[in-house]
């Protein structure tokens, strides 16, 4: 069906570019919340992933699953932006100091209401920061993995590695998140 | 079973990606070591943890969608176009120009070198010989287009500019809202030609 919604938008059919927009926004908009912990840049980023679509749907190759084609873009976005308000830092190295990891847990989100706060229960949000204290590289991983429930495969085609990649940050991640949950379990 | 060996099958078996002849191994391995089980115990809960989090979608603004279209470039007049010229492959630009020749009485592209200014809003503009000037601190509504001449933006205009085999000059005040396009060959001139008549018929 993508592949129909695209060919139409590319003709400049808004109605059947704002029906992909319908389709994947929410996925988009999870996605970015999840890797940017901000409401308003994670909308920033499913618009300028829509944009970036939109400028390339000529490009896009109907072989490719559409899904696989737009998550990269919206990831590849968080990731720039990612950096851009981080330092850099070792990531391997930091998967072994606890203490430095801790510390990027300890950013505050800056949209936890009073009300989202009774919503959320003790574990769902010690998942969050168990997530938003990932680093980059598993964060995003981890995200498509869970959030988009995408297979090994796809994920490497997003984001455009190995297999084998893919598996051992899935791998690592998991081990990194069972640690931090593990007290409440 | 060595426990790294158990402990990375436990991942594979979570990612879907295990055989079942290991997946059994797993499992013996799992019957005969309480270390190994609990862990097990634990990625599972993980994983169970983390796939929970896909009913929690956080909701996005409700005028996102609107947003998201109206950022959208307006460039489908030229891509309507582009795509109608490939869908008729044996119209070359030969028989695009005998099209137009027929079909109106546009002038061959070189032999036409007046100054010609169009545009929605002409007070505000400034002609100095065949340079075309928008002061600056003045504001222009609608599109400009400017053929065989020279142009100059100082002020804002609120709309596309185009210029036809001339120069644009936008100053640092300039603000032009729309798109700015400049034509200078015969085949694209020609383009340009045919898309405009196009849309007059379709406006019309
Ligand atoms: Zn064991």
């Amino acid at each position: 069906m993508e592949g129909r919604l695209t060919k139409l938008a590319l003709k400049g059919d808004q109605r059947a570019f704002a029906e992909l927009v319908e389709l994947y926004k929410d996925k988009i908009y999870h996605l970015a919340y999840r890797m940017l912990n901000n409401r308003h840049e994670a909308e920033d980023i499913v618009q300028e992933t829509f944009l970036r679509v939109y400028r390339n749907l000529d490009r896009y190759d109907d072989k490719q699953k559409f899904s696989t084609w737009i998550y990269r873009i919206g990831t590849n976005l968080c990731i720039d932006r990612l950096r851009k308000r981080r330092p850099t830092y070792s990531l391997d190295a930091e998967m072994n100091d606890q203490e430095g990891i801790d510390g990027y847990s300890m950013i505050p989100s800056d949209n936890v209401t009073p009300e989202t706060e009774l919503l959320l229960s003790e574990t769902q949000r010690l998942i969050y920061e168990a997530i938003d204290s990932l680093p980059v590289k598993y964060r995003s991983v981890m995200i498509l993995r869970y959030l988009q429930d995408l297979s090994l495969q796809e994920i490497s085609d997003v984001l455009d590695m190995p297999v084998t990649t893919i598996k051992t940050r899935v791998h690592r991640g998991r081990e990194f998140l069972r640690k931090k949950l593990e007290p409440k379990m | 079973m060595e426990c790294k060996l158990a402990v990375s099958m436990m991942h594979d078996y979570l990612d879907d990606d295990l055989p079942e002849l290991q997946q059994r191994e797993l499992k013996e391995h799992l019957l005969s070591c309480t270390d190994c089980r609990a862990k097990f115990k634990e990625l599972e809960q993980t994983d169970m943890l983390m796939f929970s989090l896909m009913h929690q979608s956080p909701v996005a603004s409700e005028d996102l969608v609107s947003r998201i279209m109206n950022s959208l470039p307006q460039v489908k007049k030229e891509r309507a176009f582009v795509t109608w010229i490939k869908r008729h492959p044996a119209l070359s630009a030969a028989s695009v120009f005998i099209l137009v020749m027929l079909m109106s009485s546009v002038t061959f592209w070189n032999q036409d070198r007046q100054l010609v200014v169009r545009g929605t809003d002409l007070e505000q503009v400034v002609i100095q010989g065949n340079t075309v000037i928008v002061p600056s601190g003045k504001t222009i509504s609608g599109d400009l287009t400017v053929e065989n001449g020279k142009t100059q933006v100082y002020g804002e205009v609120d709309g596309n500019v185009t210029v036809i085999d001339g120069s644009l000059y936008q100053a640092s005040t300039a603000h032009i809202s729309g798109q700015v396009k400049s034509i200078d060959q015969a085949v694209s001139w020609l383009w340009y030609k045919v898309t405009n008549m196009f849309s007059e018929v379709a406006y019309r």
